[in-house]
């Protein structure tokens, strides 16, 4: 029996790859503008007001949505950014606005109440009744899910709430709850939630040491990789460090989520849109994982066993994992 | 002027044995110089179990010495038991309340509460919101710096801003336990292992140097927040109440040395100095404040790298 | 843009000075600038940064330095031919070429160790996503040289026509060089390979119609002067 497709949610971080996301089958690609407004606040990527424009146009003829995130928390005293990022967004013809920011979904809510509002991931809301509340209190449509719950828990959630929930599929992964991690803030004094960036590449350093490549993030170091050893982001989280006298990945390996072995449960637990992440990565990864994906997901819509993927040569520490949605993980 | 400064105590954050944690509060309940004491489980709902028993205990010994109790929500609530824990919290109608999760300031609108610093309220627009919902007092984010908390100070209304003061900073929560992955055990069967850390595990960088503490599913700084030095700013910002978390030190101790210092009696560098001899447990850091990374101790405009 | 004159210098791989290397160099830069203006907006922000790129694979390296009056690139003999720069990428030919035309992705590079980056991460990140914005082709790029001409192309023409002429001869060097002790243990790079040369046979195909309407363009050119 064939059921809705899931709805594939793609990144860009440049008009290049939301060509590539749109040719290569999204139904949807989210991006940010160039500043601290978006989590992805990288270095050289980003949409600017008029590549938006453009963006929305090549989407909108070929049939694809573009999601708007402005997902960071604004500035006390600075809100101007965030509201600009708002109502440019809107004005434009955004499909949708993801947020997270309690004071920026209230402004969003009584400037454009027409514009549908999505609530970001830095959200953390994993709860019904935390979910609940964005709905009513700010017209929420859909929910972008942390990366911290089960398939079993995604079900009992959806069976509880209003709206639309939306998970991660494939990509860099946090293993800690998002917009609620300040690791990145302590060691470099540049915050995900007040900066959009985590462990910023302007305190990266990587060195080439006699054991091989020795990576750090201001003064701490993060990890040594051997010659030849895959490596992985110096994000915190996913650096290699010592407690009691043994030294591993206590957070998490370099690794990146890849759900589609769980695509079908996901689809029965009534989840809504999957979501890739990597606002940050070239054309080539945005091209290759979408078109793998698109594939997945007609196939679960059509009850068909999900094929295998082969995107393990785009994956962090060229590892993956289901990450939360199984309970071993934790 | 701005009116009396409140020390408050954060609730332990630590897996403490429930007879130790007893036995501090009563100690805090005699002896401590605080206005505020936050009672309850954030991080781990597993551990709510062994303390529960002796908490209408404990907060009836802290109300009878003046103090103000509060009851702290869990941080992360991702299933339908932890929900129901804040939900009992929240159905009491003579509790006093601190949602650390939005769930629980959905729970309490309408009727006065805390927004604990697990809530973001980074900016003007979130605080009336929360406010307009009822809060009365919001516990700011710890990573906040100065210029942030000069524009919330005035934004504030009528509602108590308090900020941490001393402490691990509490940096990051996850569904994963990094306590039962270190001592290799599962989750579910754990043997609660993070109880052997009353300060958290340290965690070391490749080089050896002090980096962070592990808390089962939390993550803290390896460096012990301390604004002593910043509180008469902190004052004159409009922040009202100052959050001391329990470290495994005398917070009789710690308590009387911000009291001293709030009340205008010590000088605040004297008072870091003999804080300092009293806890020795990691350097002193105040980099939030600053702006800068949170690792850093700011001195007097310059800054020396702690850890 | 920044790694093109690796192509460039991918057909004139035999021994040269690297001074020999110049104007193709700056030829490739021009041509990038014209072409791909939305890559160096992108790269507005580095102002004054330098990178070193080094093709494990060839004898020598290039620099590209972004600071005023315009970006310049050029070549080194060696890493240490090169006075502190922002940072240095390194990685074999391909790998720069398929990062610089956005066929292959950078962090995927990276992970697999392919591609080694030290110094200023900032600047290679604004490096590599402006790059990667651009939609830069080098057979089309290169081919646009021969298209309508104006003014700067017809200049080059004679610089690239010299060029693609070596270029047969010069593909076996490269595969002399870098290909064949990777060929079989990694066929994708050799699939590349092969696109590499079908792109040069069809360039070589059209290069004479391309001539043909140059030296009429040129003709017209010269009659309205």
């Amino acid at each position: 029996m064939s059921r809705t497709p899931l709805e594939l949610v793609c990144p860009a971080g440049t008009p290049g790859a939301l060509r590539a996301a749109v040719d290569a089958g999204a139904d949807v690609v989210y991006l940010g503008f160039r500043d601290e407004t978006n989590a992805r606040n990288f270095p050289g990527l980003n949409f600017s007001r008029p590549e938006l424009r453009d963006g929305l146009a090549y989407a909108h003829e070929r049939g694809c949505r573009i999601y708007v995130a402005v997902n960071t928390f604004a500035t006390a005293g600075n809100p101007g950014p965030w509201h600009r990022a708002v109502d440019d967004a809107a004005e434009l013809g955004a499909d949708a606005l993801i947020l997270a920011d309690i004071g920026l979904l209230d402004y969003a809510r009584r400037r454009h109440p027409e514009t549908r509002r999505h609530l970001s991931v830095q959200a953390s809301a994993s709860n019904p009744t935390a979910i609940a509340y964005y709905h009513e209190t700010f017209g929420v449509q859909r929910v972008v899910l942390p990366r911290v719950l089960t398939v079993t828990e995604i079900a009992r959630l959806n069976a509880q709430i209003p709206v639309e929930t939306e998970v991660f599929a494939f990509g860099g992964m946090c293993v800690m709850a998002e917009g609620r991690c300040a690791l990145s803030a302590y060691a470099t004094g540049r915050s995900p939630n007040m900066n959009g960036v985590c462990s910023p590449a302007s305190h990266v350093r990587y060195e080439q040491g006699v054991g091989g490549m020795v990576s750090r993030l201001g003064r701490f170091t993060i990890n040594e990789f051997p010659d030849g050893e895959p490596a992985g982001y110096p994000t915190l989280c996913k650096g290699r460090f010592v407690t009691g006298g043994c030294a591993g990945y206590l957070f998490e390996e370099p690794t990146s989520l890849d759900a589609s072995a769980v695509l079908s449960e996901l689809m029965a637990a009534g989840v809504r849109a999957l979501k890739i992440e990597g606002r940050q990565r070239g054309r080539a990864y945005i091209a290759e994982v979408v078109a793998a994906f698109r594939r997945a997901v007609d196939a679960a819509a059509r009850g068909d066993p999900v094929p295998p993927l082969g995107l393990g040569g785009m994956t962090e520490g060229l590892r993956k994992t289901t990450g939360a949605y199984t309970k071993t993980w934790r | 002027m701005t009116p009396a400064a409140k020390l408050t105590l954060g609730p332990v954050l630590y897996n403490w044995p429930a007879e130790v944690k007893r036995d501090f509060y009563f100690r805090i309940a005699d002896e401590a110089a605080v206005d505020v004491v936050y009672l309850g489980e954030v991080v781990c709902s597993k551990r709510s179990s062994f303390f529960g028993p002796y908490v209408p205990e404990v907060a009836e010994r802290l109300a009878r010495a003046g103090k103000d109790v509060v009851h702290s929500t869990l941080a992360l609530i991702m299933n339908e038991r932890e929900m129901e824990t804040v939900r009992a919290l929240a159905a009491a109608p003579d509790l006093r309340v601190e949602a650390n999760d939005i769930s629980g300031a959905a729970l309490l609108a309408g009727r006065p509460h805390v927004i604990g610093p697990f809530v973001n309220v980074y900016n003007e627009g979130t605080l009336e919101v929360l406010v307009r919902g009822g809060a009365d007092r919001i516990v700011l984010p710890c990573e906040l710096p100065v210029g942030s908390l000069e524009v919330l100070g005035r934004a504030a209304g009528g509602a108590e801003l308090e900020l941490q003061v001393f402490g691990r900073l509490p940096l990051a929560l996850s569904a994963r336990c990094y306590h039962a992955r270190a001592h290799d055990v599962h989750k579910d069967g754990c043997r609660y292992v993070c109880e052997e850390d009353p300060d958290g595990m340290a965690l070391e960088t490749l080089d050896g140097d002090g980096f962070l503490a592990v808390n089962g599913t939390q993550t803290l700084s390896h460096t012990l927040c301390c604004l002593l030095r910043e509180l008469e700013a902190l004052r004159d910002l409009g922040i009202g109440c100052f959050r001391l978390w329990p470290q495994s030190v005398d917070m009789v101790a710690v308590a009387g040395i911000f009291r001293g210092v709030l009340d205008g009696r010590d000088d605040p560098a004297e008072a870091e100095a003999r804080l300092g001899e009293l806890v020795d447990i990691a350097p002193f850091s105040n980099g939030f404040y600053h702006g800068r990374e949170g690792a850093v101790l700011v001195a007097g405009g310059t800054f020396s790298p702690a850890g | 843009m920044s790694l093109s004159p690796v192509l460039l210098a991918g057909f004139v791989l035999r021994p040269l000075p690297p001074v020999l290397l110049q104007p193709a160099l700056d030829l490739a830069m021009s041509l990038m600038r014209r072409r791909h203006s939305d890559v160096f907006e992108r790269l507005d922000t580095l102002e004054n940064a330098s990178f070193l790129i080094d093709p494990v694979d060839l004898p020598f390296c290039f620099a590209l330095r972004l600071g005023p009056p315009a970006p310049r690139l050029s070549a080194v003999g060696t890493a240490d031919d090169m006075e502190s720069p922002s940072a240095a990428l390194r990685g074999p030919l391909l790998v720069l070429i398929r990062l610089l035309e956005g066929r292959m992705d950078g962090d995927a590079a990276f992970f697999s160790r392919d591609l080694a980056v030290e110094g200023d991460m900032e600047a290679v990140l604004t490096l590599r996503n402006a790059v990667d914005s651009g939609g830069i082709d080098l057979a089309e790029d290169l081919l646009s040289l021969f298209g309508p001409l104006n003014g700067p192309a017809r200049r080059a023409l004679g610089v690239a026509e010299a060029l693609f002429a070596r270029a047969e001869r010069d593909l076996e060097t490269v595969r002399a060089a870098f290909v064949a002790p990777v060929e079989g243990r990694c066929d994708t790079q050799t699939a590349r390979l092969r696109d590499l040369e079908d792109n040069l046979a069809d360039l070589r195909t059209r290069m004479p119609r391309a001539n043909v309407s140059g030296t009429r363009a040129a003709k017209h050119g010269a009659a309205r002067l």
